[in-house]
């Protein structure tokens, strides 16, 4: 079988975590045996590429991406070789599998770090960033403001301090360093060489430290992902590079390079805004995004999500934003973390059915590769007190037995505690339950992807906002050479009547692609289209 | 609520509020021919709404009785400074609408357009802004619509940062009558601006005056008037200096209008005035925009020597009105040729005689009006001759005191008063 090698336009990516998606061995901690045995699954879903979150050796004081050892496993998880045929089974199911790349840092357990620390002549010293003062690159922001007061942390050991732009125990790589590339490449090459489909970059923007500049996004972090890319692309073919910089489209736009740098990147401003559109009922922020997105290399793609395993970030939306969604989205401060808000889909949304649903029919059609959170296909609910965002990644809920049936372990040895509350818990939301009926999220999820991969049009198509007077109405055009999709939304709680102006389309017949319903042929009048309370059409247009 | 009159919202109307929905914030500006001064205003407001109202649903209506100088297309081509559009993002799509009104042609049925339209899209707050005027600011839309929005006031009244001795007709005429007879201490009873809540808009749809004459040119008392009457949570708002291009007028067109207007008021109102004794004051909310604008220079010698020449032709036309004492008390000041005053008691009672004249139609209504102007004049040049070079603070104290003098003599007005039905 011939591999598209663009395969990632067309994905849909589900992401989860090996430690609560399914125990296979009673430690109550998940693995990939289990993970493997609950391939079907996501295999019926619909979706064909998984993002796995850390698995590495870590000494997990940032939920894995504090990696102590870069070619392994974590034993609780599993081995090697469990990882290997776990690939094999997905692969079998035709599922690629993506898994993560940290860059950026390492654990401070990491040999290397351990080694550097040791003394200040030691060959692995130069692997990390450290200075004798803690004045050098003065004015670079702080990521996580709630737990770190500067990006220099003393090292009494060696006795100078280490740059780091995340957690203190999570020291950053030497990129400047050119053993360090050629390291990072051996991982990769590991990986790779294991089939592995391609790896989400964490926190690309921050490879390379200038004085007197924000140390993000520097040019010579650029030179660092060609090095990479460009040794992907010597020995690999059909191989994927996702980068995780949290930037502005503009700023983004340069980690696709010339085709030379990443094959996708995740548009992050696009995610809040579309949850201040639903919230404002206005199409305004939505539309303002992606028309200030600039073009990308026809072999890229934007990944596009609502929610995953952070909080959902709101540092590129402007101070008036920023507090509108705190306001409604985080009115409970126990739901804040760093600049964002550590929630699932579902409670985000008050667990309302069409608001969710709503909200995955966006996802679904707007540019981009869609990534689902796991859980978030069932409406899975999430615990705020848990601390860090612990709180969106407890176990997935499989059944309203034992532990949700995602471990036989004793429920207080569980990784995390399971949701149990009465709205959200296990014993009502749950896989097996809905899938008994058509009507449940699950089910309603699946088709919602089986329409969107009945064409490629939301995949490789271009987009067309129309603008009705009715700015609750979000209504767009896909287009993919003489393909046509036309997407009307109704932001509102409230059902909404609207007029399109579709007289460049006259003479075709949309046809509604959930139902295949027939609508009236466009013709040279205003489009008159009435629209529940967020109910959203997707139409075919065909010239029959 | 007679939104489904055909007359009175367009099928054009309609449509484009059928694409607004609701809002939270309506501010509707009335117009005719106002293509020289209505570009600020838009831009005034649309900036008020990024700076004040971010988050809010809002609405621009421009409601146009026939303008033959492009003012909608003005109110439409009007955008925003660009350095406020930086500085500021705004949340929202923001939706601007100019609609004709229909029906009689005039201020009240503009009126009755924007509140209708706030109405039908409920709109938590309306400020309505006159289009004459090139001083408004977009603090004066916030100041307008905050206290409504977020201290539950029902009716705001602006307060203008103008010279004690500056708007004669208000503090002459109007202010003290208002004050007398419904009790209430209002700076600016006859403000074109206003800012409203739904709960008031809605009373003042309830109610039968829409189609009359009156309400075309007499709008702006009647609704504080009615604010007033009708028990609704009213204050204050402090705008700023208030410059229009088309000042008041002392002459006979504006002395009969609010001669008119207040009787009309008076018998609108009548079962809640007659029993208030006394005035309190308007709650002030909202902190002081922009410095007092300087005296006026205005010759009140020259209006007192009108006076005294016209009162001998007047005499036929006034005794039907006034009483024997009044008319005793103006011919003494005309007969003085060395500094003839007009104290604040003879003005009282002469204002309130010709209420109840202009009441009871003694006489052709807008004769009545014409008789008053004179004398309005008389006390006018007196007043100024007096205090034009006095202090603010000392001219404050005589507005005061002339108050007072109102709400003492209110007997010479209820006593003569006959509700409307009894007539």
């Amino acid at each position: 079988m011939t591999i598209d090698p663009l395969w990632y336009k067309d994905a849909i990516i589900y992401q989860l975590h090996v430690k609560t998606f399914a125990d296979s061995d009673g430690d109550g901690i998940g693995d990939f045996k289990g993970l493997t045995g609950r391939l079907d699954y996501i295999r019926d879903l619909g979706v064909d590429c998984l993002w796995l979150l850390p698995m590495y050796p870590s000494p997990f004081r940032d939920d894995g991406y504090d990696i102590a050892d870069y070619c392994a496993i974590h034993p609780s998880y599993g081995t090697l070789e469990d990882f290997r045929e776990f690939l094999e089974a997905a692969h079998a199911r035709g599922l690629k599998v993506i898994t993560e790349l940290v860059l950026n840092h390492t654990s401070d357990q990491h040999q290397w770090f351990r080694e550097a620390r040791r003394s200040r002549d030691d060959p692995r010293r130069d692997w990390y960033v450290w200075s004798d003062t803690d004045d050098k690159y003065a004015g670079v922001r702080i990521i996580f403001v709630d737990t770190e007061r500067s990006n220099w942390t003393w090292d009494p050991v060696s006795r100078q301090y280490y740059w780091h732009r995340f957690f203190s125990h999570q020291p950053d790589l030497n990129y400047d360093n050119p053993a360090v590339r050629e390291e990072i490449w051996r991982v990769m090459e590991f990986w790779l060489n294991l089939g592995v489909d391609g790896f989400r970059v964490d926190a690309v923007p921050y490879l390379i430290e200038r004085e007197g500049t924000s140390c993000e996004n520097l040019p010579e972090t650029h030179d660092v992902l060609k090095f990479l890319r460009r040794r992907l692309n010597e020995s690999y073919s059909g191989r994927m590079l996702l980068a995780e910089a949290n930037q502005w489209p503009e700023e983004v736009r340069h980690y696709f390079g010339d085709a030379d740098e990443f094959h996708m990147a995740f548009h992050f401003p696009l995610m809040p805004r579309m949850f201040m559109a639903l919230r404002l009922e206005d199409r305004k922020p939505l539309v303002d995004i992606v028309e200030r997105t600039p073009p990308i290399p026809e072999s890229c793609q934007w990944g596009v999500f609502l929610r995953n395993h952070d909080e959902l970030t709101l540092e590129m939306v402007t101070d008036v934003e920023r507090d509108y969604m705190y306001d409604e989205y985080a009115s409970d401060p126990a739901a804040r973390i760093n600049v964002g808000i550590r929630r699932r889909l579902a409670p985000l949304l008050e667990g309302d059915r069409k608001r969710i649903e709503l909200m995955n029919g966006l996802l679904m059609s707007m540019p981009g590769s869609p990534v689902i959170y796991y859980g978030d296909e069932i409406g899975m609910g999430d615990n705020i007190y848990l601390g860090d965002r612990n709180g969106v990644r407890t176990p997935m809920q499989w059944n309203g037995g034992w532990n949700a049936g995602f471990s036989t372990a004793d429920p207080e040895r569980l990784a995390q505690p399971l949701i149990s509350n009465p709205l959200y818990g296990y014993q009502s939301v749950n896989v097996d339950a809905q899938r008994r009926f058509d009507h449940s999220l699950l089910s309603w999820m699946t088709r919602l992807i089986k329409v969107r991969r009945s064409t490629r049009v939301f995949s490789r198509g271009s987009i067309t906002f129309l603008y009705p007077a009715n700015h609750r109405v979000l209504a767009f055009l896909r287009t993919l050479d003489r393909e046509q999709v036309l997407v009307v939304c109704n932001l509102s709680g409230t059902a909404q009547a609207v007029e399109l102006d579709l007289r460049a389309l006259a003479g075709a017949l949309p046809i509604e692609m959930f139902g295949r319903s027939v609508f009236p042929r466009i013709g040279e009048l205003p489009y008159m289209l009435t629209l529940g309370p967020h109910h959203f059409f997707w139409f075919r247009l065909r010239r029959v | 609520v007679t939104v489904s009159q055909p007359s009175l919202l367009s099928d054009d109307l309609v449509r484009a509020l059928m694409a607004v929905g609701q809002v939270d914030v309506l501010v509707g500006v009335p117009t005719l021919n106002h293509a020289s001064t209505i570009q600020p205003i838009v831009r005034a407001v649309s900036e008020a709404f990024v700076r004040y109202f971010p988050r809010e649903r809002t609405l621009l209506l421009n409601c146009d009785g026939g303008s033959t100088d492009d003012t909608p297309a003005m109110v439409r081509g009007a955008t925003a400074d660009a350095s406020t559009v930086t500085m500021h993002h705004r949340l929202r799509t923001e939706h601007r609408i100019t609609a004709p009104y229909h029906g009689l042609p005039g201020k009240g049925s503009a009126l009755r357009q924007i509140l209708t339209v706030a109405d039908l899209t409920q709109a938590k707050a309306v400020a309505v802004l006159d289009a004459d005027v090139t001083t408004l600011t977009p603090e004066w839309i916030a100041a307008l619509v905050r206290p409504v929005r977020s201290q539950h006031y029902d009716y705001v009244a602006p307060i203008y940062a103008r010279h004690p001795a500056d708007g004669l007709l208000v503090t002459q005429l109007v202010r003290p009558v208002v004050r007398a007879a419904y009790g209430f201490r209002v700076g600016e009873p006859l403000a074109a601006e206003f800012g409203c809540s739904a709960k008031f808009l809605g009373h003042c749809l309830e109610q039968d005056v829409w189609d009359s004459d009156w309400a075309q040119y007499g709008i702006d008392l009647w609704i504080t008037s009615t604010a007033l009457a009708g028990g609704f949570a009213c204050c204050q708002a402090p705008l700023g200096p208030r410059q229009a291009v088309t000042p008041d007028r002392p002459g006979f067109p504006e002395i009969f209008r609010q001669i008119v207007t207040a009787t009309w008021c008076l018998e609108q109102h009548t079962a809640f005035w007659v029993r208030r004794a006394g005035s309190e004051p308007l709650p002030v909310v909202g902190a002081p925009i922009g410095t007092m604008a300087e005296a006026p220079v205005q010759d009140g010698a020259r209006l007192l020597r009108s006076f005294c020449s016209d009162l001998r032709n007047l005499e036929d036309v006034l005794s039907p009105i006034v009483g024997p004492e009044t008319l005793q008390g103006l011919r003494a000041i005309a007969a003085r040729e060395d500094a003839p005053r007009f104290p604040d008691s003879l003005w009282v009672r002469t204002v309130y005689e010709f209420l109840i004249a202009h009441h009871r139609g003694v006489m052709r209504r807008e004769h009545i009006a014409q008789a008053l102007v004179p004398l309005y004049l008389g006390r006018v040049g007196s007043f100024l001759t007096e205090y034009g070079s006095a202090p603010p603070t000392e001219i404050d104290a005589a507005l005061e005191s002339l108050g007072l003098e109102f709400e003492r003599s209110k007997p010479l007005l209820t006593d003569h008063w006959v509700p409307t039905g009894e007539r």
